[in-house]
């Protein structure tokens, strides 16, 4: 079973230059399933993501990120979305060739792009909507569209692991649809995807498992276990949360 | 004497074949690395470097003489690199580093400098560059620089494009985007190492900054972008080299090799500003 599993993390924590920013987490993710990163702003969700690619160092526990059989590199076969990205507008390349960046690892130093790279990035444009953009260069799309972009581009890896940093954040309702069911095919084809969300909703719609933080883990499990009202008190002291259409005020924030 | 017989003299002559063949591979070299040189915007830290070669010159010639004056700028240079990349990593600013480094190496320099009498000529020779009279070994080290920076560049090339785009994307990717830093500005000391010989220290940046400078100007992708630039950096070199021997051999007019070439670059930089002002944005007209 251990051997399976994409992702197993035993009491991890990461740090940005020796400050933790996260500490005792124990969770995994097994192919197919959908984990969402709930916590409220500066809780270490990002940071998780980060520590799972490797960008920022694991200072205490164990985590294994399954291996791929071929390429090198743990993260060679993570999609991964960042939350902000330090994309510099002016840049000249194309959405294509972005999202060709997704099939840079599996291209390897000098192998052209082969039929089944370029259907790779053709699908992913098709499923995020931007195939009539792809000759467009990148910094003229607007903001959504670029976020869908990235996504294509990690999605273009056809990756055993999603890494999705607040995916829903830029995107219009009939996008947000659309990512959804894009989302569930991957999950039923045994992609694990590890989404954050500050929307209670979303996460319902994709995911059956919840990671809940605020600097520490607070609880992992399947959805409807973690997400009391007891333990979204822990996490979001002094914040508004929505449970089932009802607003909740959480205790701190009464008058 | 017209142009067309000033010109079929020109590859009679043995020295404009070595000066073709050095401003040849530095052309290539330069238009490549000059696009990330732009894309991660390293005008300063090059300009950095090409005052980190000055006491690797003078020390290689106190130690070894003219034969050690290409290996002590370009061990200088790889120094001054690494030092620079270690240091912007560790959150001190970039430009603070280079501000660092550089006064330190040129005290360095200035120190030798001091102390040998033969070195200010080769010095000289690295200011202003000495396109015309390079010996036949300064050829085969000049083009030897330039194929080391353009392998460096080449076999690195897609995690150099995917980390100067998005350097975060590429470590999550699985690039290590220190060593392909590393690897990059090794590249472009290299380059300015080639140049200072070619065109001379003092000119480096317009061959290293202006090619990539204008093919942004004009491309949408990449590929546009890459071509851009070294068709851009051959045929100025070509010109620049052809222009400055017509007007020796015809104005009868000394015009340094490596000045002219400086100057057709930048005249081509000007140029391009100007249409760019023209001609409306066409990647831009596209989207609407
Ligand atoms: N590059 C960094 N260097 C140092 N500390 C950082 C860095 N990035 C984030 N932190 C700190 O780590 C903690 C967690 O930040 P993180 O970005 O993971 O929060 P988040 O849960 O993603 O928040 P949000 O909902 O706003 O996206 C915060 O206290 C933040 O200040
Ligand atoms: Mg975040």
């Amino acid at each position: 079973m251990t051997e399976t599993r994409l992702l197993n993390l035993n009491d991890v924590a990461f740090a940005y230059d020796g400050d933790v920013a996260l500490d005792h987490v124990t969770m995994h993710i097994d192919p197919g399933q959908a984990v969402a990163l709930i916590g409220p702003n500066g809780s270490g969700k990002s940071t998780m993501l980060k520590g799972v690619l490797g960008v920022i160092p694991l200072v205490h526990g164990e985590m294994t990120v399954f291996r791929p059989k071929k390429g090198r590199g743990q993260s060679g076969r993570i999609g991964y979305l960042p939350q902000d990205d330090d994309i510099d507008a002016d840049f000249p390349i194309t959405l294509r060739q972005v999202v060709m960046m997704g099939r840079y690892r599996r291209l390897g130093l000098f192998r052209f792009p082969a039929p089944d790279d370029r259907q790779a990035v053709a699908d992913a444009l098709e499923v995020t909507g931007l195939s009539s953009r792809a000759n467009h260069r990148f910094g003229t799309l607007s903001g959504g569209q670029q976020q869908r972009g990235l996504l294509a581009r990690a999605m273009a890896t056809k990756p055993s692991l999603l890494l999705l940093d607040e995916p829903f954040n830029a995107l219009d309702q009939p996008n947000r649809d659309a990512l959804i069911t894009t989302l569930n095919d991957l999950k039923a084809r045994g992609v694990g995807i590890l989404l954050t969300t500050h929307d209670l909703d979303l996460a319902r719609e994709v995911c059956d498992s919840v990671l809940l933080v605020n600097g520490t883990q607070i609880a992992f499990g399947a959805r409807e276990e973690v997400l009391t009202l007891a333990n979204l008190q822990q996490a979001f002291r002094d914040v508004q949360v929505e449970v089932d259409e009802h607003t909740v005020v959480l205790p701190g924030h009464e008058h | 004497m017209n142009l067309i017989d000033i010109l079929s003299q020109a590859f009679t002559l043995p020295f404009m074949w070595r000066a073709a063949i050095v401003l040849g591979a530095l052309a290539l070299a330069a238009g490549l690395i000059g696009v990330f040189v732009n894309l991660r915007g390293l005008e300063f830290m090059s300009d950095g470097l090409t005052h980190a070669v000055f006491p690797g010159v003078a020390a290689g010639f106190v130690f070894a003489g003219q034969g050690g004056v290409v290996i002590g700028a370009i061990l200088a240079a790889a120094l001054a690199t690494v030092v620079l990349t270690l240091l912007s990593r560790r959150r001190v600013t970039s430009d603070a580093a280079i501000a660092i480094i550089l006064t330190t190496m040129f005290s360095v320099g200035v120190i030798i400098v001091s102390r040998s009498h033969d070195v200010t000529a080769s010095l000289e020779q690295l200011l202003f560059g000495h396109l015309f009279t390079v010996t036949t070994t300064e050829v085969i080290t000049t083009a030897l620089v330039c194929a080391i920076a353009l392998a460096l560049v080449l076999v690195t090339l897609r995690g150099q494009v995917f980390s100067s785009f998005d350097e975060r994307g590429a470590a999550a990717s699985g690039y290590g985007t220190l060593g392909l830093t590393l690897i990059l500005n090794v590249a472009i000391a290299c380059v300015v190492v080639a140049a200072s010989i070619a065109v001379g220290n003092l000119l480096v940046l317009a061959v290293l900054i202006v090619p990539g400078a204008i093919s942004r100007m004009w491309s949408r992708g990449l590929g546009g972008l890459f071509a851009g630039a070294l068709i851009f950096a051959l045929v100025a070199a070509a010109l620049g080299l052809l222009g400055s021997f017509t007007v020796s051999v015809g104005a009868d007019v000394a015009v340094p090799g490596g000045a002219a070439i400086a100057v057709v670059f930048v005249a081509g930089y000007m140029l391009s500003l100007l249409l760019r002002a023209l001609v409306r944005d066409t990647s831009r007209s596209v989207e609407a």
